[in-house]
């Protein structure tokens, strides 16, 4: 990966013919002479961002499949897509950018290029990957060391396993980012031909598809349902709710506005001020 | 004794929050009412994500066939409730601002157009 990654950067900087500096050793990577443990990591090339961006926003693949197809993980696609929309949002409202900023900040870190598979030089090259994607990630219930007694005749699977640890915990095949791949590694096994694993590739994705518009068109008919008043400055936004939620007590959990003779617990403990979830 | 349609006055210092309620004209702000028929939120909120040239907006949620209903048994609004009913048409507004000052501008044009029969007399009397 790490080798294929620098024999890019030299054929980049062979055909870019100003580049002046050798590629950078593995000493170089060290910015700290002192702490000689850090190394910098690649991080994504703008092109490599670009084609990501296009090809969940333009193309319409799922971030799953971008995340395979590029070799970056499910969270860094997320953000790659949110960031490049906020970023063509402010070129659209005239906003300048810090062009220079960025490239000398990518200038001073080792990059993952993008192999533009519609070049004639790239046919055949696999896309670098930029990371592993398919970790497990460690579940804080799973950090205990447990014994759990169970009998011989007793069949003790992974769904077993899971819930050893915590009732709702789903079994490790379920938390992988990527659970399509270990699916499409079984077809392989099971012998089936190319054309059927196609099929049933075909199918799972057509029913990711159909999940997404049915949510993307449940959203645009909340949006829908609202009433908007253009003022001078700003819209009013009125959506239509119903008294009756409130219940007869009048402290119903759906019911609208603040609650009457309940104290305001934003001072209690636990409670979460920090937002946990950013609308995008 | 008088129903009235009212915002109460709830959330934070410098983080206002209104619930609209119907209550008795003479009970305190922020006493129970008899119905809470919904919200509104006098911070405006940024554009939603995606909406480039969108616009900052308000957010209201309101019954509206119930505002309606206590409206049509005498409910009298206070001036701010009266606006925000106004604008999903339950009320005549009470104020055209806008209206007024249409009428305003219509009237200035109006008698800028009389001084111009005056002005030719003026510049011929200048050329001559």
């Amino acid at each position: 990966m790490a080798a294929r990654r620098d024999e890019e950067k030299r054929a980049q900087d062979a055909k870019e013919e100003d580049a002046s500096l050798p590629p950078e050793t593995t000493e170089d990577l060290r910015p700290f002479p002192m702490n000689r443990h850090f190394r910098s990591q690649p991080v994504l090339s703008e092109q490599l961002r670009e084609a990501i961006y296009n090809r969940v926003a333009k193309d319409g693949a799922t971030v799953a499949l971008a995340s395979v197809e590029f070799g970056v993980s499910n969270e860094r696609v997320g953000a790659v897509v949110r960031l490049k929309q906020l970023e063509k949002e402010w070129v659209a409202q005239g906003k300048t950018m810090a062009l220079p900023y960025s490239k000398a900040v990518l200038n001073m870190l080792p990059q993952t290029p993008y192999i533009d598979p519609s070049l004639p030089e790239n046919r055949g090259k696999r896309p670098i990957p930029h990371e592993s994607i398919n970790d497990l990630i460690v579940h804080p219930a799973t950090r205990q060391q447990l014994f759990v007694p169970v009998a011989e005749s007793r069949q003790f699977t992974r769904v077993d396993a899971g819930k050893a640890f915590q009732n709702d915990l789903l079994p490790a095949d379920d938390r992988i980012p990527h659970p399509e791949l270990v699916q499409a590694e079984r077809e392989l096994a099971a012998g089936l031909s190319h054309e059927e694993r196609l099929r049933l590739a075909e199918k799972r994705f057509a029913a990711i598809q159909e999940k997404k518009k049915a949510e993307e068109a449940q959203i645009q008919a909340e949006l829908a349902s609202l009433k908007t008043v253009p003022k001078r400055r700003w819209d009013f936004v009125f959506q239509d709710v119903s008294v009756e939620h409130a219940g007869k007590d009048g402290r119903g959990l759906k019911g609208v506005g603040w609650r009457y003779g309940f104290p305001h617990e934003d001072r209690k403990k636990g409670q979460v001020k920090i937002p946990t979830k950013i609308e995008a | 004794m008088v129903v009235r349609i009212r915002l109460a006055r709830f959330g934070k210092k410098h983080a206002p929050f209104y619930n609209i309620v119907v209550a008795h004209a003479r009970t305190a702000r922020n006493s129970l009412p008899l119905e809470v028929l919904g919200t509104y939120d006098p911070i405006p909120k940024p554009p939603r994500p995606g909406d480039t040239h969108g616009r900052p907006w308000k957010d209201i949620k309101l019954d509206i066939s119930r505002a309606r209903y206590w409206i049509g048994v005498g409910a009298q609004p206070s001036d701010t409730a009266w606006r925000l009913l106004s604008m999903v048409g339950i009320l005549e507004p009470k104020y055209r601002i806008g209206k007024i000052q249409g009428e305003v501008i219509k009237a200035n044009s109006a008698a800028k157009s009389m001084i111009p029969e005056l002005k030719p007399t003026g510049e011929t009397a200048k050329e001559t």
